[in-house]
């Protein structure tokens, strides 16, 4: 089997929240060796619930730092700074999400790196970047969610049908966030791809850029002179569909699809209506649709409306559990998770990738490190 | 210079998660040729009214800067046709439901045999293996399926569903993987065949929860709330659906909001202080103090800003009308990447033919000719 796509790439990385960090993961687990930088104390993620039943190991840690190395350089030292930049010398690109204003003190500024290593791709990861009149600005998830769009415009559907007059809410966990280290992963892979041609360069990430980006549409949508809004952007008909024993996704934007559904509801006289033979006339009168699907999906479960949905070729998902992902047949055949070792939590099944290379799902190093510790390597299955 | 000059993307991909991928790697510099025909337009072309759009789009955000050429996949010319795109190109992507691309002839071995190196992108919601493969779906759905749905949500409500921002998060996986895949291409000499699937890209965002979850441990749906910091969430201001979000992240900054709103900061006492003012001052005033805060942002507030026009997260584009409007740039600056990003809008269908067909693949208006009355460029 080829080697895995980065294999032979060296990363490091200097990370206290989660876009650097997840960059180099990514990277990691796409055949990087990477070495996350920490402080005597450890990265502040290892403080960052949720923390693993029994033990004081951070789950977001352990995702976001499996299979690395740690080792621990105290920047504020010479001695720190010196190991800082012995190891900067030997490796390919380095991610750092230190605020811009501190990076001088700790031998991390743009120019003293360019400077000592002109080859090395620098990878800045900020949740405002490193430029511009919001650079110094502090950001958390929730911050930079709004700041970037998406926070302004949801939930949609049901949930604004529900509680319209609630605050927008957010999505799980660190989604924009997340969205800059996929972009600062981009960014490092493609500075890379010229470093032989004009060397080394400096890479300015921002995890409101990135969640910009993937809200892109809201902007194309201005531009049409249509200003969204969470109450309007709701589908006009499907979406979040209450059932007997929890919800489905129900989204149809294929004629194919719409005939599916109505067959998948018994092909009731209100649907056989010939009027809704035009999509512009189903999406003019969505909410009555509406009403017919919920009280049909009202008496039925979960599992049989996506199982004879899906037969017809109905775009139908069960929202699944965290629980139900794992469990999953779907996932075990395609070998999403990978048993880890961790430190006082055991052997877990741990996300791997959603990347299969060569027909093949990639593989983790091992677990998160123990500080200053290399990757535990014969942890893996 | 633009970093990925000198690469060509053979882009097959519909919808929105892979041509987002091909998007982001064509503002990076890549050449990304487009294949629709006028028999299967992409959706932009075409009304969307789930969505409440009436008829085409006049930008298309995931087409612009891409070239486009007409191929009807249908005809056997057309697979032949693509095949020679293909050959002349480093990276094919393709986003068809799973089998589609086999049963066309355009499947990863078909493609070696043309090209032996090429890196093959194939976008799925579900991936090309498993029970589950044959299965539709969009954005909502991968959310759905991949388990941040659930997770995402009030307490005491349903979960909510994902829009776009799932495709493209999937799009923009995609050009990672495919950037690594060029890599080991330049390095080893070997080709790629690149798998995604969508629902996976949507778990991948909850891996702590999964874990926690392998562990024994549910995590349920929390609102705004935030597991370790407090106060945190989305506050009101001044003036209709107008919203502050503030984090709260150590007893210092605690202390110092406190100090400013004059009582213990609980999430009451914040919400009466931001109700008595304008937003962006608010952030501001908590932003002089430490804390992170930032106005939840309308999108023409975002269209404005200074700072994401400063970094070009938003530029600014020409319709074939001469009409400007905003879009959205490339999630980067590159310190010797100047000229990345957008430089032309949505192509007309086939309106690079005499590039791609002509200059590219060498063939005669004789040829392109015939081909056109075959309905096979159509």
């Amino acid at each position: 089997m080829p080697s895995a796509p980065l294999f032979g790439l060296r990363v490091l990385v200097h990370a206290n929240s989660v876009a650097a960090a997840y960059a180099a993961r990514m990277l990691g687990v796409l055949g990087g060796a990477v070495t996350l930088i920490e402080p005597p104390q450890g990265s502040d993620l290892r403080r960052e619930p949720p923390f693993l039943p029994g033990s004081e190991t951070s789950a977001l840690f352990a995702y976001l730092a499996a299979g690395m190395d740690s080792r621990v350089c105290d920047l504020t030292s010479t001695d720190g700074r010196a190991a800082l930049g012995a190891l900067l010398s030997e490796c390919d690109i380095f991610f750092d999400d230190t605020p811009v204003v501190a990076r001088a003190a700790l031998g991390l500024d743009e120019a003293a790196i360019s400077a000592s290593h002109p080859h090395l791709i620098h990878v800045s990861v900020l949740p405002f970047g490193a430029e511009g009149p919001k650079a110094g600005w502090k950001g958390e998830e929730i911050n930079v969610l709004h700041a970037s769009g998406e926070g302004y415009l949801l939930p949609n559907g049901l949930t604004c049908e529900l509680f319209p007059g609630r605050p927008p809410v957010k999505p799980y966990g660190h989604f924009t966030e997340m969205q800059g280290g996929i972009a600062a992963a981009l960014g490092a892979l493609s500075a890379l791809w010229v470093r032989d041609e004009i060397g080394g360069q400096y890479v300015d990430i921002s995890s409101q850029d990135a969640g910009l980006a993937v809200g892109a549409f809201a902007i194309q949508r201005l531009g049409d002179g249509s200003i969204e809004q969470r109450a309007e952007r709701s589908f006009r008909y499907g979406g979040v569909v209450p059932c007997k024993d929890g919800f489905v996704e129900l989204l149809t934007l294929e004629q194919r699809q719409w005939h599916g559904l109505v067959k998948l509801l018994g092909e009731p006289a209100w649907a056989l209506d010939p009027a809704f033979d035009d999509s512009l006339e189903r999406s003019r009168r969505g909410p009555e649709i509406n009403r017919h699907i919920r009280a049909w999906a009202a008496v039925r479960m979960v599992e049989d409306i996506v199982r004879e949905g899906q037969k017809l070729s109905v775009p139908l998902a069960k929202y699944y559990t965290p629980a139900e992902v794992l469990r999953d047949p779907h996932e075990q055949v395609r070998g999403l998770f990978q048993p880890i070792t961790i430190d006082g939590a055991g052997p877990l099944d741990m996300l791997v990738s959603p990347f299969h290379i060569d027909g093949m799902p990639l593989a983790l190093r091992g677990g998160p490190p123990a500080l200053g510790a290399k990757v535990r390597t014969e942890a893996t299955a | 210079m633009k970093p990925l000059s000198g690469i060509r993307i053979a882009d097959f991909t519909v919808h929105n998660a892979g041509p987002f991928c091909t998007h982001l790697l064509s503002q990076l510099g890549a050449e990304v040729i487009k294949v629709e025909s006028a028999m299967r337009p992409d959706a932009f072309r075409k009304p969307h009214p789930v969505y409440g759009r009436m008829g085409p789009a006049t930008f298309d955000q995931v087409a612009s800067n891409k070239l486009s050429v007409r191929i009807n996949l249908k005809k056997p010319e057309g697979i032949a046709l693509a095949k020679r795109l293909v050959a002349a190109s480093d990276v094919a992507a393709e986003s068809f439901r799973p089998g589609v691309v086999d049963r066309l002839g355009l499947g990863y071995d078909a493609l070696k045999a043309v090209k032996a190196d090429v890196v093959m992108l194939s976008v799925s919601s579900s991936g090309q293996n498993g029970p589950d493969s044959h299965f539709a779906g969009y954005a909502p759905l991968f959310g759905a399926w991949g388990g941040l749905s659930e997770l995402t949500g009030f307490a005491d409500g349903p979960p909510v569903e994902m829009r776009h921002v799932m495709d493209h998060t999937v799009g923009m996986n995609a050009a990672v993987a495919v950037v690594a895949a060029l890599h080991r291409r330049r390095a080893s000499g070997l080709g790629s065949y690149i798998d995604i699937a969508a629902r996976e890209v949507a778990s991948s965002l909850i891996g702590e929860a999964l874990l926690m979850a392998s562990a024994g441990e549910e995590i349920q749906r929390i609102g705004n709330a935030h597991p370790r910091m407090t106060p945190h969430g989305v506050y009101p201001c001044q003036g209709a659906d107008r919203w502050l979000s503030i984090a709260v992240a150590n007893d210092a900054e605690r202390e110092a909001l406190g100090a400013l709103i004059g009582g213990e900061p609980n999430d009451d006492a914040i919400a009466n202080w931001t109700s008595a003012r304008e937003a962006n001052a608010a952030a501001v005033t908590l932003q002089a103090l430490g804390i992170a805060a930032h106005v939840s942002w309308t999108t023409p507030e975002i269209a404005a800003d200074p700072h994401l026009r400063t970094r070009r997260a938003i530029v600014e584009v020409a319709e074939p009308d001469g009409k400007v409007r905003a879009a959205v740039g490339v999630p980067m600056r590159l310190s010797k990447g100047q000229g990345i990003g957008i430089e032309r809008g949505t192509p007309q269908l086939g309106e690079h033919e005499d590039y791609v067909y002509g200059e590219l693949l060498g063939l005669g208006q004789t040829e392109r000719t015939a081909l056109e009355q075959a309905e096979v460029i159509y």
